[in-house]
């Protein structure tokens, strides 16, 4: 973070500091809080980081819905715990996170939506924990190791409290911000994005495109999450890639289904080897965005994706 | 076996035709066969229907996708919410919902977790997203795309959403006081739940299904009449809308969904 003109630090990193950033603020068995929701907007290029930070034990949590990004950092061995409500590619189940279950290598939590949202809402406003008054009769509840029912102060109705969550790192991705981490969402869903922002002890985000302070001060209603509660900011093209950063691009559905293919067929031969290849490809092995985007056949491939998006 | 419509196309129109002008209520994560009942509803009887509960509102989806949750599914919408609405939604509740499952029981309770032990599944499956719709909610609906004595099982081992959970006096002291689910429609049939046990007991079966084959594909026992009623199959009308309105590019053509 360097000193910008007027004395004003930038919270702009660059590509080859985000690895480093994430080392700063993250540590093997930290907390973990991805933004976006199944396949959109999710900050997959900082979770390609992650994985090559080689921090692990990680403990994940995210938006209530969650896909290819975490059966990737599951299947680079990286994660210990999932406090994860919805883990599916939507049209197919998970077949890293499965694998893992089944073999008993990770703990999957039963989480719903209203455990991380309330969690994400208590650290947020700074309380110890958030009331839920809307669950009965699911073993979510009576499984789910951050649901306790307690008594209302006000009345006799059944209540559960879910605890604070405040995750040590929460990675976003939005369309666009500037070098002082204000982002602006140009997509109409935002989910969870700006409750994470504010409850994670630090906020790492990446922007397709980096925008002058000025844009940001002509629309300050278009800001989504307020640079007050975000730690570094990265401009990573195509940095939701394979999900979609609308109205940018389209999520790759081709390119997921693919990934899906290959570690299903690992986890039914019971070899680890595909999706070794798979993360030497274009995990490990990828230097930068540019390198991995030359792995995906270079920007020419990812042309439909633009068409797409800017048909909707 | 009709050729005319595939299931799908079916179980979207049962639904509609269930479907009130004036109510709220959304698609749920299995979104494809639930998002057209609504569409439809909306341009055969019910224009007022509203869509919310899931972080937008009112979409005007170009077409159907197996989700609803992302921009190119919604297409627009009038207002986009976030998460933090999710307590309110969930609080008053939707008129209507719609659930899926890995299993299904008698009771009509919903596993989309595991099967198996739970600290050790067989298979582990996606969780869900949200359970309180179907706590809250006036009443939600089953849709099964199979129906076989793998799904449809005595008692689940996962409750992910509890239906009836095991009968009257389980719902009460679960503090469930909605209606629940009202119908589950599979492939063959569609079952309503008996008033006094709350199992499922065969409503009707599809045209082209025998009650000996449900019996048979069905791993707990229901009540049925000996001549069971036959299920209205979509009329001409229905199917002209829901493929030139709702369906436009064939997401629930035969041959997409299987045929019927």
């Amino acid at each position: 973070m360097t000193p910008s003109a007027g004395g004003r630090h930038s919270k702009l990193i660059g590509a080859a500091e985000i690895g480093p950033t994430l080392l700063r603020f993250g540590r093997d068995g930290c907390s973990v809080c991805l933004g976006g929701l199944f396949k959109q907007g999710r900050p997959v290029a900082l979770v390609r980081e992650l994985i090559r930070t080689g921090l692990s034990d990680l403990r994940l949590f995210s938006s209530p819905g969650s896909g290819y990004d975490v059966d990737l950092l599951i299947a680079a061995g990286r994660v210990a715990e999932t406090f994860l409500p919805a883990v599916t590619l939507e049209n197919r189940f998970c077949p890293s996170f499965r694998g893992a279950v089944e073999r008993g290598e990770i703990t999957a939590h039963a989480i719903d939506a209203l455990t991380v949202v309330g969690g994400l809402m208590a650290a947020a406003h700074g309380v110890p924990f958030q009331p839920v008054a809307a669950w009965a009769g699911s073993d979510v509840t009576s499984l789910n190791p951050l649901a306790r029912p307690i008594a209302s102060p006000f009345g006799d109705e059944p209540l559960y409290a879910v605890p604070a969550i405040r995750p040590d790192l929460v990675l976003l991705h939005a369309q666009e911000g500037d070098e002082y981490g204000n982002l602006r969402n140009l997509s109409t869903m935002t989910y969870a994005d700006a409750l994470m922002a504010r409850a994670g002890q630090h906020v790492v985000a990446s922007v397709d495109k980096l925008v002058p302070n000025e844009a940001i001060l002509r629309d300050p209603r278009g800001t989504t999450v307020a640079g007050i509660y975000v730690d570094a900011v990265v401009e990573i093209p195509f940095g939701a890639h394979p999900t979609a950063s609308f109205p940018h691009y389209s999520m790759d559905e081709s390119f997921i289904e693919r990934f899906a293919d290959l570690a299903e067929a690992g986890r039914r031969a019971g070899s680890t080897a595909e999706v070794t290849a798979y993360l030497e490809r274009f995990v490990l092995g990828p230097a930068d965005i540019f390198d991995y985007l030359e792995a995906l056949g270079g920007y020419r491939a990812l042309a439909p994706l633009e068409r797409e998006a800017r048909f909707l | 076996m009709s050729e005319r419509y595939s299931t799908g196309e079916l179980l979207a129109v049962l639904l509609a035709r269930d479907l009130r002008d004036g109510e709220t209520g959304a698609a749920g994560a299995a979104a494809l066969i639930p998002m057209a009942a609504i569409m439809l509803a909306r341009a055969m009887h019910a224009p007022n229907i509203q869509i919310a509960g899931e972080m937008f509102v009112n979409p005007r989806p170009r077409q159907l996708w197996d989700s609803m949750l992302d921009d190119r599914a919604l297409g627009t919408c009038e207002a986009s919410e976030t998460f933090t609405e999710l307590f309110g939604h969930s609080h008053r509740g939707l008129d209507f919902f719609f659930h899926s499952g890995l299993q299904i029981d008698a009771h009509g309770n919903i596993n989309l977790h595991a099967i198996g032990p739970w600290d050790r599944p067989t298979l582990r499956g996606p969780g869900a997203a949200n359970i309180s719709y179907g706590v809250r909610s006036r009443r939600f609906y089953i849709t099964a795309t199979s129906h076989t004595r793998r799904n449809f099982v005595e008692r689940v081992d996962f409750v992910t959403v509890p239906g009836n959970l095991d009968g009257p006096d389980s719902r009460a002291r679960a503090g469930l006081v909605r209606e629940g689910p009202r119908y589950c429609l599979t492939p063959r049939c569609v079952f309503d739940f008996d008033p006094e046990t709350l199992r499922m007991r065969l409503r009707s079966l599809h045209p082209g299904h025998t009650l000996e084959e449900v019996v048979a594909e069905t791993g707990f026992r229901f009540a049925a009449d000996p001549e069971p009623a036959t299920t209205v199959p979509p009329s001409d009308d229905e199917l002209r809308v829901l493929r030139t309105v709702v369906d436009p590019r064939g997401a629930l053509a035969p041959g997409r969904t299987a045929r019927h």
